[in-house]
Parts: structure tokens; sequence; C-alpha cells
């Protein structure tokens, strides 16, 4: 679907990356580390300086003008609607821009306002629309077309936890259904809710690609349990934990779940023990992200 | 099929452009008297100007306002069309350039029809069409089927002259982001001296006037087809004749390097 070889452009550097159909990617860097520009090279409006882009088989600045269903971009600072026209006359305007059918832009019409909740306001202008109501209209135009690949720059600023809930179940029903979803957010929840994919863009440089639970097993395999034990502290020295810390009847344990997992622990200790109340904490992914632009090491982790 | 789908996008486009621009009906008749009596203005220091002097090179009072008529006139068809590409500094500054290039449709078709700055159409237009009627009838003009079919070849050639010039400095903006100061030398203080015959000016303000920002034959010439002054000796007669001719290869020409240069424009990084 898409592929990157050796492409430079302003902070990307000699990137190299391939994305296959049909998958969701989550793209997280700093400010300036290059995920706008990376969206840009993909629907075209930058080129690369060095190396070469290709998207569904062709470079993608060749194609600017002549997609017709296959690409649905909204940016964080692009305004993608008429603020002088209501939401309906909006959407009817991409009705003829798009050249949909009736049929079709009748049924995804009514489909993404009932669900994005923009059909309670669709004779407001868009002008005079708070932040979220926008962003949920602006999120039914990139998607009205039911495009092949959709780009999504932070698509849920300014939503609320019903918005960002609905925006996730249709990213994923569009990954169910083999469409590609390239999503970038700095709110961690949506890209691990709903991103099979990470990439992590460093600087220019990707420092992760790959999927997201091979990130945590790679990255931060860190778990930590807290135990409130009746009866004593039984011995746990033959546990395979990194450490362990005891506080009265509490038990605090640090281990790598790559070569303990959870439920083994707890059946050495149930074994020898009564457990009052018990909790596991595995690191998030902003925890992830966090640990690897930093650099921090697994004994400093928590 | 997709040419009726084009021209109903088109008016899809126009009837929301409209509605824009007259949402506050008021607003909407008092800016445009604005932009009337502004220009009028102008108008009037150089009616009181010519009332002293009886004739400029041979030109009296109702043959100058004939030619500022097809000026205004001209501009006010022109604007309708070309707003988006007046604007077009100020789109692609924005990131709205983005957005169209996105979009499955021709960009010029896009730039043409997504604004129309009515006010502007309106007031310049309204003006022309006064000038007309004022000076149409005093400046010996005999209108017949020649004459008015001559009139309005003149008037497409002046808007598809101007709109070229537009267009021109809109496709420099792809490589200077900003060409304001450049528009507002070539555009606009051009258009100043089109106001007046121009044989009154030195050979080097007629030069740049026939043949680099072409306004001469905006007005002057379809002026001098109809009016037949003595100060057309020194052109070639056939001049008078040019004026649809220079307008679509001045257009055809700024919308070949239009074509060239949108291959080479950039988005920003963020």
């Amino acid at each position: 679907m898409i592929s990157f070889e050796n492409v430079d452009k302003f902070i990307l550097a000699n990137m190299c990356v391939h994305i296959p159909k049909g998958v969701t990617v989550g793209l997280i860097g700093a400010t300036g580390s290059g995920k706008t520009t990376f969206i840009k090279l993909i629907c075209g409006l930058l080129a690369p300086d060095k190396g070469n882009v290709y998207v569904m088989d062709h470079e993608p600045v060749s194609m600017l003008g002549k997609r017709e269903a296959e690409l649905g971009v909204l940016f964080a600072q692009l305004p993608s609607l008429q603020t002088e026209e209501t939401v309906v006359n909006n959407f009817h305007s991409l009705k003829l821009i798009y050249r949909l059918k009736e049929s079709f832009f009748e049924k995804s019409y009514k489909t993404l306002s009932e669900r994005l909740g923009f059909g309670g306001f669709q004779y407001e202008k868009i002008g005079n629309l708070s932040m979220g109501q926008r962003r949920r209209a602006e999120l039914g135009a990139a998607l009205i077309h039911n495009p092949r690949l959709l780009l999504l720059d932070e698509p849920t600023i300014g939503l609320d936890m019903n918005g960002k809930e609905a925006i996730r179940a249709l990213i994923k029903e569009r990954e169910a259904k083999g469409l590609t979803n390239i999503v970038t957010s700095h709110d961690m929840s949506d890209i691990s809710d709903v991103c099979s994919r990470i990439c992590i863009l460093d600087k220019g440089r990707i420092c992760y690609y790959g999927r997201s639970d091979i990130l945590f097993r790679k990255y931060a395999p860190v778990d930590v349990m807290q135990l409130t034990l009746q009866g004593g502290i039984p011995d746990i020295e033959d546990l395979p934990v990194k450490s362990y810390h005891i506080d009265g009847d509490k038990l605090k344990l640090i281990y790598n779940s790559n070569q303990i997992t959870s439920a083994e622990i707890l059946k050495v200790i149930l074994s020898k023990a009564s457990i009052k109340e018990v909790s596991i904490k595995k690191p998030n992914l902003a925890d992830v992200i966090m640990k690897i632009e930093r650099g921090i090491a697994d004994e400093q982790f928590y | 099929m997709m040419k009726n789908d084009t021209m109903h996008l088109a008016g899809v486009y126009t009837k929301y452009v409209m509605k824009s621009w007259f949402q506050y009906k008021v607003d909407a008749v008092l800016r445009s008297l604005a932009v009337f009596l502004r220009e009028a203005t102008g108008i009037f220091v150089i009616y009181f100007t010519l009332l002293e002097f009886d004739s400029l090179n041979g030109w009296n009072i109702y043959e100058m306002l004939f030619l500022f008529s097809l000026l205004f006139v001209t501009y006010g068809i022109l604007i309708l069309f070309f707003t988006g590409l007046r604007d077009f500094g100020h789109t692609v500054r924005t990131g709205g350039f983005d957005r169209f290039i996105l979009r499955p449709r021709g960009l010029l078709f896009q730039l043409i029809f997504c604004n129309a700055d009515w006010f502007a159409a309106i007031g310049h237009g309204g003006l022309g069409i006064v000038l007309f009627i004022i000076s149409a009838g005093k400046v010996g003009v005999q209108w017949d089927v020649v004459t008015i079919l001559y009139y309005i070849f003149a008037i497409i050639g002046g808007v598809l002259i101007q709109g070229a010039i537009f267009l021109f400095l809109a496709t420099l903006n792809i490589y200077l982001l900003e060409t304001g100061s450049i528009k507002e030398l070539f555009y606009f203080n051009a258009r100043e001296f089109a106001g007046y015959p121009i044989s009154i000016f030195s050979k080097g303000i007629q030069a740049v006037m026939i043949y680099v920002v072409p306004f001469a034959f905006v007005n002057y010439f379809p002026a001098q087809y109809l009016l037949r002054k003595p100060d057309m000796e020194q052109y070639p007669e056939i001049f008078m004749y040019l004026t649809p001719v220079v307008g679509v290869v001045m257009y055809l020409l700024a919308y070949g390097f239009w074509r060239f240069s949108v291959k080479y424009y950039k988005s920003s990084g963020n």
C-alpha cells in the first residue's frame, strides 16, 4: 500500500518503511519529529528530495487531483470544510466533488452523521460550530467516500469521550474490512486502542516500526505486581523477578514478563500464602515511548 | 455526463458563494456601495479636472468616461471569476491550496468557482455600467449589430487579458510565496494609467501598456475602434481588432505557465 525507499525530506532522513494494505498504523513522535511531513509525502503534497515514495503503486505527486475514492485526509491545522456553509451543504458539495452515487452518499451520510453525532447540528454553519462539533463533521468529510487509505492527523483534538470512541470504532471497522488507516496523535490512548502497528519517529528517523504487542515485549516487558498478603511473606528467592520490596504485609514484585508470567508468580505465592489483594501494573504506550526516547533502562523504569 | 457534472458543481459553488457574500443583506448593500463610491470618487476628481481643460489630447469628458467604463465593466466581470487568483497568495499561505490539491477536481476550476468578490463586482461593474450609460449616447457611436458585437468581444477579450495577468501573478506565488507588491505594481498601478488615453504618456509607458501589461487592449484600442480619435494614427490600425486575440493568447500562455508551475508546488512541512 505505502512504500518509502531511502526518503529524505526536511527532517526525515533516509527513511525506509513499508506499510501493507489493511493495517492501522499509529504515527508517534514529538513535535517536529516529522509526522506531518510523513503524511504529506504520502498524500503527495510534498515530493521527496531523495528516494521514492509509492502509494498504491504510484508516486503520490503524480496522482494529485486524479484519485477519486482512494484517499481521505484530515489535517489538524487545515480546515477541510467551507466555514460559511452548513454541515449538510458541505457534504452535498463533497458528493459532487467525489462523484458519489446518490444511494451511496445517502447511506454513508446517514451512518456517519449518526455515529459521529453531527446529524444534530447538520443545518448549522461550520463557522458557528464548537471545535469538537466541527471536528466531528470534518471526520465525517474524510470518511464520506469510504477511502481505501485514510490519513488522520490528530483526529481526536477537541472531541469528548463519545466522539473519541466513535472515531476509534470506525477506524477499527475499516481495518476489519481491509482498508488502511494512518493516525497521528498526541493522545496515546488513540494509538494504543486502535492501531495494530506503531511507528515511532524521533528527529526524522524511525526508531520503531512494527506490531504494538511486540513493541511492549521488546522495550517494556517490565510489569509490577503489588500484593497484600495474610499470614506473613513467603520465601520468593527462587522466583526470577528483577527485584522485590517488602513493607509490612505488602509485597511489591518487579519482573520481566518475557521471563515469567503473572500467572506463574501468583501460582507460586498462592502455594505458600493467602492473598488479600493483588494488582498488576503494565506499562502504557506513553511509558514505552518515554522509555525509548529517553533511553531509560528497565531497572529505572518504575 | 462529465461536463454536466462539472457545471452542476460550478452551480453549487456559485450558489454557496453568493449565499456567503449576501448573508447580511444590509451589510452587502453598504459594502458594495462603498466600493462603488470609492471608485467613483476618483472619477469625480478626473471629471472636475477635465472640466477645466475641455479635453485631454483630443478626448472630451464623455469619451474619457467611456474609456473608464470599459475598465470598470471588465473588472466587474473579471472579479467574479478570478477572485480565487487575486487572493491566491493568501490561499497558499493559509494552507487552503493543500485542500484543493487533495480533491479530485481541477485546481483552476476550484480556484475560480470557490470564491467571488461580489462586492467588488457590483461596485466596479455597477460604476462601469453607470459610466457607460452616461457616455455611450454622447460619444457619437452608432450602436448597430456590428458595434454591439465588437463591444461584447472587446469586453470578453479585456476580461481574458486581465484574467491572464491574475493567473500569471498567481502562478508566481508558487515560486515566491508572496507577490503582493508585484501584483500592486504590475496590475493595480498599471491599471491607474489605463484610465487615460495612452497617447498622453511617454513612449516607454506606452510600450509597457501595449506589450508588457497590455491594458491598452482592454480599453484604449477598443474605444478607438468605436470613437476613431486622431491620436490612433500613431498605432497600427490592426491593434483595434486584436483585443480578443490578445486575450485568448495571453490566457493560454498564462495557463501553460500555471500547468507547468503547479507541478512544482510544495506544501510546508507543518
